[in-house]
């Protein structure tokens, strides 16, 4: 064990060490307040209003509150950039020991890192990350031309597309039947190519 | 079936000076007009061909723009019209046309008709179209919010043309990860039932 390096690294974030000498004389349910807000924050949910509460109510100077709203938000992220595969529980807390962080306040962290709100924290966590936009919304027509100013009889189909993307541009564009074909074969393909990746022993190797 | 081509006084004069080219000459003619029928931007010839035309034809400016006319219109009506080979023919020949002509005409119609009206149906009127497509899959390690990822990502390039003009393409990059490109393709599959039921 002994070897082992920190979650938080080989040098322990400042913040989270500042914060961890705060937490000696710090009151248990004005922690429990600041953790909850705090992990709101982590989640990436407007938290203005209820901080402003604790730093109104709370017996913390405003430079106090702020060391250990520094320190709690980076201990969280640090812990939550790693999978639970590779951090277990119970290293976690040894970790936070070394810190000399009281059991009390070891079990209200582990409590959020590992509990039942996980899941929405790394979809938080995966939402923050940088990406090329996505379908927000997809719409589409079928279309079929009978007659034009070239052709007494047409009847020929063509489709109509027109897609919203998250980063808020919309585009609408015409997709011929044959470019329809690719399109469609291509997706297909691709998902097949993600399949056969998905089952590839590199992907079950655990870190 | 109804005539499609009425022998008016500009087709008669029209007539006049394509019997008297050279069959050869009016069947390399043909074969142009043919490939840039459907290109209602471009004209069949440049300036300067038809400079050349002139000359090679000996025919004057405005002789030579009502051959070149004409020609096309025949060729647009045959288009708008579904005409069979044998029905130009006819039609042809009740407008006076030299036999040899008439000829040239209907077999370079037989031989490339259905080409040229399936290059007027692929012309959609729409200022946006899907030109391209290509694709891109990415495996995530990582980012600066998560370590040891391992998910698959999929990038989409739609390459949209405005127009005609292919060089003003746009290209819109779209992100997907395995659910979100499921979801992409069941839509895709809906259209292609849709399609599907046209038939």
């Amino acid at each position: 064990m002994a070897d082992r390096t920190s979650f938080l690294g080989g040098r322990i974030p400042v913040e989270v060490e500042i914060m961890a000498k705060h937490l000696k004389d710090l009151d248990k349910e004005l922690f429990r307040k600041i953790l909850k807000v705090v992990v709101n924050a982590v989640e990436g949910k407007d938290c203005r209003d209820s901080m402003k509460l604790i730093a109104d109510n709370g017996t913390l100077s405003e430079e106090q509150l702020s060391h250990v709203i520094a320190g709690i938000y980076r201990l969280l992220k640090d812990a939550l950039r790693l999978p639970t595969s590779s951090l277990k529980q119970e290293v976690f807390k040894e970790d936070l020991r070394e810190l000399r962080i009281s059991e009390e306040f070891i079990t209200d962290f582990a409590s959020v890192v590992f509990g039942n709100r996980r899941a929405a924290l790394e979809a938080a966590a995966e939402k923050q990350g940088p990406r090329l936009p996505a379908i927000e919304e997809f719409r589409w027509r079928v279309d079929v031309a009978i007659s034009t100013s070239s052709l007494s009889r047409a009847l020929q189909p063509s489709i109509l597309m027109q897609m919203k993307l998250t980063n808020g541009s919309s585009h609408r564009f015409e997709v011929p039947v044959n470019k329809f074909q690719e399109l469609r074969y291509n997706v297909a393909l691709i998902l097949k190519e993600m399949n056969d990746l998905e089952k590839r022993s590199v992907l079950k190797i655990q870190d | 079936m109804a005539s499609i081509i009425k022998e008016t006084q500009s087709i008669k004069e029209a007539v006049t000076h394509i019997n008297a080219i050279d069959l050869n000459k009016f069947s390399r003619l043909l074969t142009r007009i043919l490939q840039k029928l459907h290109l209602k931007a471009e004209r069949s010839f440049t300036e300067e061909e038809e400079e050349k035309l002139q000359s090679a034809l000996s025919l004057e400016k405005q002789a030579l723009n009502l051959v070149l006319e004409t020609v096309s219109f025949i060729l647009e009506q045959a288009v708008y019209h579904n005409v069979k080979p044998a029905s130009l023919k006819q039609q042809l020949e009740s407008i006076h046309l030299h036999p040899d002509k008439v000829d040239a005409l209907s077999q370079a119609w037989g031989s490339t008709g259905p080409d040229t009206i399936e290059k007027f149906r692929q012309r959609i009127f729409a200022p946006k179209k899907l030109e391209h497509v290509g694709w891109q899959l990415n495996l995530q390690m990582a980012q600066s919010t998560q370590a040891k990822l391992k998910s698959p990502q999929a990038v989409l390039e739609l390459g949209i043309s405005s127009s005609e003009e292919a060089e003003s393409a746009e290209k819109l990059f779209v992100e997907f990860s395995h659910q979100e490109l499921l979801e992409f393709y069941n839509k895709l599959e809906t259209v292609q039932a849709q399609l599907d039921s046209l038939t």
